[in-house]
C-alpha cells in the first residue's frame, strides 16, 4: 500500500475538443482587446461582461442540472474551462467563487425556490457571490468568528463584521459563518451556522480595502441589524464549522492553486524564444517537472473527487505546494529574463511580471496558510 | 501505474518481508550478501518479469513489476533486483535471452568504462553501447573491477571494458532516450518509495523519541518539517506514478515516455534534499548512526540522485529540449502529459 494515492487519469478526447474551443474563444477576445491577461486572474480581475459572454458560451455552471440554469457537465469540464482561463489570464474573478462553491452549496442545503431564482443567474454569469469567513479577530483561528446570528420572528438578525472579502463591492450575496448559539465552553465549533445574505440588505455597509498594488478588489462588510429571511439559514444550525471545513477541503487542489502565475511564464517563454541561456534552461526544465507533477496530482484529485471521494490530505499537500510553485515561478521568470537586455522586454512582459510579483504574498495565505495547510498535513500523518 | 496490489507486486512483498527484515540491509553493509533473498526471487522468476515468455521470462505487466520494484525499496533491499530487471530488459529489447543469474547495466557512448551500480555483486553486466547501436552482455567475474568510493551501499564499479569478450551480442533499434526513459522511471518508483519508508521511519521515531516533556512531534516546528517532507514524498510519488504510466502507454516505443520520465528525474532529484535534509534533522545525532535504518534509504537517494546525471543535468537536458519546443506545446505537455507535438521554434 501506498500513503498516497494518485490516480494518473488519461486526457479524454470529448474534454480534449472542450479545451480547444475555450482557447478560441479566449483567444478572440484577447485578439479584440476585451481583456488583458494578468496573474492571479481569477481573485484579482473581475469584468461582469466577460463573465456574461463565459455564461452564454455555457461555461459556467457546468457542474449543476440544467432545470438550475446549468449544463449536466462532470466537475472535469469545469476543470478544463478554470484551466484554460487561467493560462489565457482571462478576467474570471466576478463569477469564479460563485460557480465553484456557492452554486453547489445552494444545491446541498438551499430551498427549491433559492435555486430556481439564484443558479440559473449565476450559471449566466451574472449573479457573484462572496466568502464570508474572515473577520477581525478571525483568521487563521476561524472557529474565532464572533458575528452574530440570532433568532428573530422568521428569520436572523446579523450584526458584526467581516473582512478581506473579495468582490463583495460587485456581488450580490454573501455566504456568511455567523455564530447562531454560544461555544460550549471551550468547544468553539458548536453554534456556527452558515447564511446566506443579499449584500443590498438595509444594514449591510461594503467599504473598500485599498491593497499594496493600489486595487481596491476586497473589501471589509459591515452588519447592522441586517435581516434575512429562515431560509436563507443554508444546512443545519450549529453545523457551519463542519459545513466550512469540508468546501474548503474540496477547493486546495483546483488549477487556481499552481497555475496562477502561469501566464508569465508563458509570457517569458515567447519573449525569450532564441534566447535563453543554458541557466534559464535549467530553470525552465525544473519549473516545468514541477508544474506537470503538480497537474498530475490535481487532476488525480480532481477525478477522486468526481466519483465522491476526498483526499483531505493530498489536497491540503496539493495547496501548500502548489502556491509556493506560483510564487518560485514568478521569481525563476525574472532570473530567466536577464538573458534579455531589460529594453528588448515587451511592455506586455514588464506588465505581467510586475502584477505577478505585486500579486504574490497573498498566494501562500488565500484559503488557508501555508502554517494551517501544514498543520492539516501533520494531523492526517498523526504528528497532532 | 505502480500496482502494489496484483499478484507479482504480493509475491515480490512478501519474499520482501519475510527475507529482508531491517537486519538484512545492516548485515549487507558488513559484507553479508543476502543470497537467501536473492534465491528466492529467482527461483519465483521475478527477476524475469520483464522478458518475454518466448525466452523464458513470464512478459509480466510493467504496472506490476513497478509494484515489485515499490517493495524492493521499501525494504531496502541490497541486492541488484532493479538493475537485474533492467539489464534483463534491454536482452530482451535486443532478441537476446535473459542474464543467468543477477545482472548490472551499463549505458556507454564512446568511453569504454562506465559506473556500475552493485558492480561487485552482479553476475552480468548488459551494456548498451550508443555509438554502435548494440547491446552485450558480458561476465562480470571476469572484469578487471574497481571499486569507487560510493554514495549508496549498493556501491558503485568502474569496470574496464577493454579486450572483454562478450558472451552475447545484438544490434538494437533502440535508442539511448528509451533506455533512459525505462531506467530513470524505474529510478523514480525506488526513490518515491524509499522517500516514503524513510518519512514513516521519520514520524514513528518523532512520535516515540521525548524532548522537553513531550515527544518531539508535539512540537510545531517538528510537525511543519515533516508535513513539507510529506508534500515533497506524495509529488515524488505521483512524478515517478506518472513516469510509470507513460511507459506503459508507451512499452512498444518507449522513447516516447522520455519526457515524463525527465519530469520525474527532475522533481525527484530536486526532492531529495528536502526530504533528507528534515529525515535527518528530527532523527537528531540519531539518524547520522550505522546502527539506525534512516540511512540505508537517505544514502540511496544521494546515490540513486546521481545516476546518469543529477538534477541539475536533467533540468538543462530537459530545458534544452522545451525551449526548442513551442510555448502552445509545452501548455499541451504540461496539462495533458502528451510532448510529441512537433511544433519547433529555433532553439
Amino acid at each position: 500500500m501506498q500513503r498516497f494515492n494518485f490516480p494518473v487519469v488519461e486526457p479524454d478526447p470529448a474534454l480534449e475538443e472542450l479545451r480547444a474551443e475555450l482557447q478560441a474563444f479566449l483567444k478572440e477576445e484577447l485578439e479584440a482587446g476585451n481583456y488583458r491577461r494578468e496573474p492571479e486572474c481569477w481573485m484579482s480581475s473581475a469584468d461582469p461582461e466577460f463573465s456574461q459572454k463565459m455564461g452564454k458560451r455555457g461555461w459556467i455552471g457546468l457542474t449543476w442540472s440544467s432545470q438550475y440554469g446549468g449544463h449536466d457537465k462532470s466537475a472535469l469540464e469545469r476543470y478544463i474551462v478554470t484551466e484554460e482561463t487561467l493560462h489565457a489570464g482571462a478576467p474570471v474573478g466576478a463569477h469564479w467563487i460563485a460557480d465553484r462553491q456557492h452554486a453547489p452549496m445552494l444545491l446541498e442545503h438551499g430551498t427549491e425556490e433559492q435555486k430556481l431564482d439564484i443558479l440559473p443567474r449565476i450559471a449566466a454569469g451574472e449573479c457573484y457571490f462572496a466568502i464570508g469567513l474572515s473577520e477581525p479577530g478571525a483568521g487563521s483561528d476561524l472557529a474565532n468568528v464572533k458575528t452574530k446570528a440570532e433568532k428573530v420572528d422568521g428569520g436572523w438578525k446579523i450584526n458584526g463584521q467581516k473582512i478581506w472579502s473579495s468582490g463583495a463591492h460587485i456581488c450580490h450575496y454573501m455566504v456568511a459563518l455567523l455564530r447562531t448559539s454560544p461555544a460550549d465552553g471551550r468547544n468553539r465549533h458548536v453554534g456556527l451556522s452558515q447564511i446566506m445574505v443579499d449584500l443590498n440588505l438595509p444594514g449591510v455597509t461594503i467599504k473598500p480595502i485599498v491593497d499594496l498594488s493600489g486595487d481596491a478588489h476586497f473589501n471589509e462588510v459591515y452588519f447592522e441589524d441586517v435581516i434575512v429571511p429562515d431560509d436563507c439559514l443554508l444546512g443545519d444550525e450549529g453545523g457551519g464549522w463542519k459545513q466550512v471545513t469540508g468546501e474548503l477541503a474540496m477547493e486546495r487542489s483546483g488549477p487556481e492553486r499552481f497555475l496562477s502565475s502561469y501566464v508569465t511564464l508563458e509570457t517569458a517563454l515567447w519573449q525569450l524564444s532564441g534566447k535563453m541561456g543554458s541557466d534559464s534552461k535549467a530553470r525552465l526544465g525544473k519549473l516545468i517537472a514541477n508544474l506537470r507533477t503538480l497537474k498530475g496530482m490535481s487532476w488525480g484529485i480532481a477525478n477522486l473527487l468526481n466519483q465522491g471521494v476526498s483526499p483531505e490530505t493530498e489536497a491540503a499537500l496539493v495547496k501548500d505546494l502548489g502556491n509556493r510553485l506560483e510564487n518560485d515561478l514568478t521569481q525563476q521568470v525574472r532570473a530567466m529574463l536577464t538573458d534579455l537586455p531589460a529594453e528588448e522586454w515587451s511592455p506586455e512582459m514588464r506588465r505581467i511580471l510586475n502584477i505577478g510579483v505585486l500579486r504574490s504574498p497573498p498566494n501562500t495565505l488565500r484559503g488557508g496558510t501555508t502554517e494551517v495547510m501544514r498543520g492539516i498535513t501533520a494531523r492526517q500523518l498523526g504528528l497532532r | 501505474m505502480i500496482n502494489t496490489e496484483g499478484m507479482v507486486a504480493e509475491t515480490a512483498t512478501k519474499i520482501f518481508t519475510d527475507l529482508c527484515p531491517r537486519e538484512v540491509p545492516h548485515a549487507a553493509e558488513a559484507g553479508e550478501y543476502p543470497l537467501a533473498l536473492w534465491d528466492a526471487l529467482q527461483e519465483n522468476g521475478l527477476t524475469l518479469a520483464w522478458t518475454s515468455e518466448d525466452t523464458g521470462g513470464f512478459g509480466a505487466e510493467y504496472d506490476e513489476v513497478f509494484g515489485a520494484i515499490w517493495a524492493s525499496a521499501q525494504a531496502a533491499s541490497p541486492i541488484p533486483f532493479a538493475e537485474t530487471l533492467i539489464a534483463n530488459w534491454m536482452l530482451d529489447q535486443a532478441g537476446l535471452a535473459p542474464a543467468d543469474g543477477s545482472a548490472s547495466f551499463a549505458l556507454s557512448g564512446h568511453t569504454p568504462s562506465a559506473d556500475i551500480p552493485f558492480g561487485m555483486h552482479a553476475d552480468k553486466i548488459v551494456l548498451f553501447d550508443e555509438a554502435h547501436q548494440e547491446i552485450s552482455l558480458f561476465d562480470n567475474r571476469e572484469a578487471v573491477r574497481s571499486p569507487e568510493e560510493a554514495l549508496s551501499p549498493d556501491g558503485m564499479t568502474q569496470f574496464i571494458f577493454s579486450g572483454h569478450v562478450a558472451e552475447q551480442t545484438a544490434k538494437t533499434n533502440l535508442s539511448r532516450r528509451a533506455i533512459e526513459a525505462l531506467v530513470l522511471t524505474v529510478r523514480a518508483v525506488q526513490m518515491a518509495a524509499s522517500m516514503e519508508a524513510a518519512l514513516d521511519l521519520s514520524i514513528g521515531y518523532v512520535s516515540e523519541r521525548e524532548q522537553f516533556g513531550r515527544p518531539l512531534s508535539k512540537f510545531q516546528a517538528i510537525q511543519h518539517q515533516l508535513s513539507v517532507a510529506a508534500s515533497e514524498t506524495a509529488a515524488a510519488t505521483m512524478a515517478a506514478t506518472q513516469a510509470a504510466s507513460a511507459l506503459i502507454k508507451h512499452k512498444d516505443d518507449p522513447e516516447k515516455a522520455w519526457h515524463e520520465a525527465a519530469i520525474a528525474k527532475v522533481q525527484i532529484g530536486h526532492s531529495v534534499e528536502a526530504v533528507t535534509v528534515p529525515f535527518h534533522q528530527v532523527h537528531g545525532a540519531m539518524g547520522y548512526t550505522q546502527e539506525y535504518d534512516l540511512h540505508h534509504y537517505t544514502r540511496r537517494l544521494w546515490a540513486w540522485r546521481d545516476a546518469l546525471g543529477n538534477e541539475h543535468h536533467w533540468s538543462k537536458l530537459l530545458g534544452e529540449e522545451l525551449a526548442a519546443t513551442a510555448p502552445d506545446q509545452i501548455w499541451k505537455g504540461v496539462t495533458t502529459g502528451d510532448w510529441t507535438g512537433g511544433e519547433r521554434t529555433a532553439s
